[in-house]
């Protein structure tokens, strides 16, 4: 009998000693968050862009504030915003950037440790500017570049990319531009002779670039063979270019159907392979390991792919390559019909679908970004209608160990 | 040479009692570290925080009990299959431009958790007659079974043209991810009754929660209730458990199953 109750003490014993490890966890708050934005302010929407981790940890959220005047009145671009937080996704600090800078390309550039975004001036003068933020979340230095309507940006290596319309020359430019503002190279392509008509791409583009229209998807960046693109409008349509940014033609092209249709984003992947998507008068199609003829013209109708009907009409897609556990996943972000984020994942070296994640309930949520973390975890950036109704910056963190769960 | 009464007080100074409990309990739960999905930028984050209800929800329990009697001391072991529950609620208020433009929400989140619980406890009987007050210690460990939470959403809605107060049918979602094994200290009393060869026994127990019941890998995981704005709190549970059963005894004093004093 004696040796029962000791046995039994014993087992209650260790199994309490055991679940004393069950305390707050710091690390695991890191790991893994959901975080929503708010503002009790009725009339206030957010829309955010892009997101970036700091050297502390925290992460930078570059974004747009539009305040609704009831009465109605001039709609004026939103104007931007910025926002810090710690490392569990906590608000630190915002910034409503000064008045007359407007339009940011819709990327935060982390170049060094550094950050940086490309907006316009809207008062006196049009001009594109180069604006490096701190880790605090403050404009550290702005830098007059020139040029009109920031369409889109990205890094390539020690310096960044930019896309730009420029509408009285009707060009779509693309340059390389150094961190303290020098165009180190730039070339413009032909947007196509001016019709007039009412459904112009430019005028599509520029209803973008103010926010007055829907988002197209413009892009820049470099393949793994060194050669540069961009989505833009060229040859009166939505188009990827690749481009050598020295010969004035493009080197390859994938046209689009004026804007109704082109390519939704794309990945360089190894083997001259790419992880793209495209749309099409609505439809959707994912193509995780495309090998696009990218030394000649084609048609982005005639790509196929896989089709997703779950997907909202002309989703916003966006591409990221990570590592989970030392395995190469390619990880699709996308909006679903039913108003969630969808992530997929694809095996690059075959395309085939390594899993799916789906984030959001009740509310609806619309994606503006997917951005590695440090800590092999991924940031899920995007936009929430808390109540159904306020737009509010919403931050999905997700740890190694979700996504090995999701996508391994 | 032994008497028979020395025999029968011997006997009776040792007794193995198995029997039946059920009863019912309420809860109280006590945040350790607050947590939010929502993160204001131009309001306090305080008023973030869930306001969490004590003792207003009733669950219940059935136990086993196996209790070893040794003069006045007993040793009872008491698994139990338990439920309890307690509600939290959080309220937002976003208001306009436009004079008395805004609107108010209230989440009221019901929780229910079930556990498989291992009580140890040590008992002390203060008579030897029919009626034996007594009072019990010990401690417990709580396996999780299972949990739920409702979510139930209203509201005063006063930026569509008039003033619409609703109220919405709850949503009832799996939570079990969100929780975790837990354990805690008991103290308590009651009362056994012996009637005939069998013992009534009444008692109350306070169960004192001494570790987090939340899962803190997984505060987050469950998309549809962070999608609403729900993040799970570090929390303890206490709890204020009544039961009633019938304990029967194992040994008997005679071939006639006397066993009672």
């Amino acid at each position: 009998m004696k040796k029962l109750i000791t046995l039994l003490f014993f087992s209650l014993g260790m199994i309490i000693l055991s679940s004393c490890a069950n305390e707050a966890d710091p690390e695991a708050d890191k790991r893994f968050f959901t975080k929503f934005y708010d503002n009790s302010n009725f009339n206030i929407a957010y829309t955010p862009l892009d997101v970036a981790q700091t050297s502390d940890g925290g992460y930078l959220v570059l974004g747009l504030k539009t305040v609704i005047v009831p009465d109605g009145g001039d709609v004026e671009p939103p104007v931007i915003y910025i926002m810090k937080t710690d490392e569990f996704g906590n608000f630190i600090s915002d910034l409503d950037v000064p008045e007359g800078l407007r339009m940011p390309a819709p990327a935060l550039l982390k170049v060094d440790g550094k950050f940086y975004f490309f907006c316009q001036t809207v008062n006196n003068s049009q001009s594109i500017q180069l604006m490096e933020v701190s880790e605090a979340g403050t404009i550290a230095q702005q830098v007059d570049i020139g040029g009109t309507y920031p369409l889109a940006a990205g890094v390539d290596g020690s310096s960044l990319l930019l896309l730009n319309l420029d509408l009285e020359g009707r060009q779509t430019i693309m340059s390389k531009v150094s961190t303290s503002g020098d165009i180190l190279n730039a070339k413009g392509f032909n947007i196509g002779a001016a019709d007039g008509g009412p459904y112009a791409p430019e005028s599509a583009a520029l209803e973008h670039v103010q926010r007055t229209g829907p988002q197209l998807p413009f892009y820049v960046g470099k393949t793994t063979n060194n050669l540069y693109y961009f989505n833009g409008i060229y040859n009166y349509s939505l188009s990827t270019v690749f481009t050598d940014l020295i010969a004035d033609n493009p080197i390859g092209v994938v046209q689009g159907s004026n804007n109704k249709g082109g390519l939704s984003a794309l990945l360089s992947l190894n083997g001259g392979k790419f992880a793209t998507s495209r749309f099409n008068y609505g439809d959707n199609y994912i193509l995780p390991a495309a090998a696009l003829s990218i030394n000649s013209p084609t048609k982005s109708s005639e790509l196929g792919g896989n089709p997703f009907p779950e997907l909202s009409p002309n989703a916003t897609v966006r591409i990221i390559n990570i590592k989970i556990d030392e395995t190469d996943r390619v990880i699709y972000g996308s909006n679903t019909r039913g108003k969630q984020i969808a992530l997929f994942g694809y095996n690059p070296a075959d395309g085939t679908l390594a899993g799916s994640r789906y984030i959001g309930f009740s509310n609806s949520f619309e994606l503006a970004s997917l951005t590695p973390t440090a800590d092999n975890g991924l940031l899920v950036l995007g936009t929430t209608y808390i109540a159904g109704r306020f737009p509010r910056i919403c931050l999905f963190k997700l740890s190694a160990e979700a996504l090995g769960k999701s996508f391994q | 040479m032994k008497t028979k009464g020395s025999a029968t007080e011997r006997f009776l100074n040792k007794q193995f009692w198995l029997g039946f409990k059920a009863g019912v309990n309420l809860s109280s739960p006590l945040p350790q570290v607050r947590y939010s999905v929502l993160m204001p930028n131009n309001y306090d984050a305080a008023r973030t925080n869930k306001t969490y209800q004590s003792f207003n929800k009733i669950g219940g329990q059935a136990t086993l009990e196996v209790t070893f009697y040794y003069k006045g001391f007993s040793i009872s072991a008491q698994p139990t299959y338990r439920t309890s529950r307690f509600t939290y609620f959080n309220e937002y208020t976003w208001t306009g431009g436009t004079a008395g433009q805004g609107l108010n929400l209230k989440f009221e989140q019901e929780q229910q958790l079930d556990y498989a619980d291992l009580p140890l406890l040590v008992k002390y009987e203060f008579s030897q007659n029919k009626l034996r007050p007594f009072v019990q210690f010990g401690a417990y460990y709580s396996i999780l079974v299972n949990a739920t939470k409702g979510v139930t959403v209203s509201g005063t809605d006063n930026a569509s043209g008039g003033i619409n107060t609703f109220k919405n049918e709850p949503v009832v979602v799996g939570a079990k991810d969100l929780f975790t094994n837990n354990w805690g200290l008991i103290a308590g009393g009651g009362v056994n009754y012996n009637l005939g060869n069998v013992r009534l026994v009444f008692d109350v127990s306070y169960h004192l929660g001494m570790s987090n019941i939340a899962d803190v890998k997984n505060r987050y995981a469950n998309d549809r209730l962070s999608g609403i704005g729900d993040a799970q709190d570090d929390l303890k549970t206490n709890h204020l458990m009544f039961s009633v059963g019938c304990l029967f005894p194992l040994r008997f004093l005679s071939n006639d199953f006397k066993s009672l004093d």
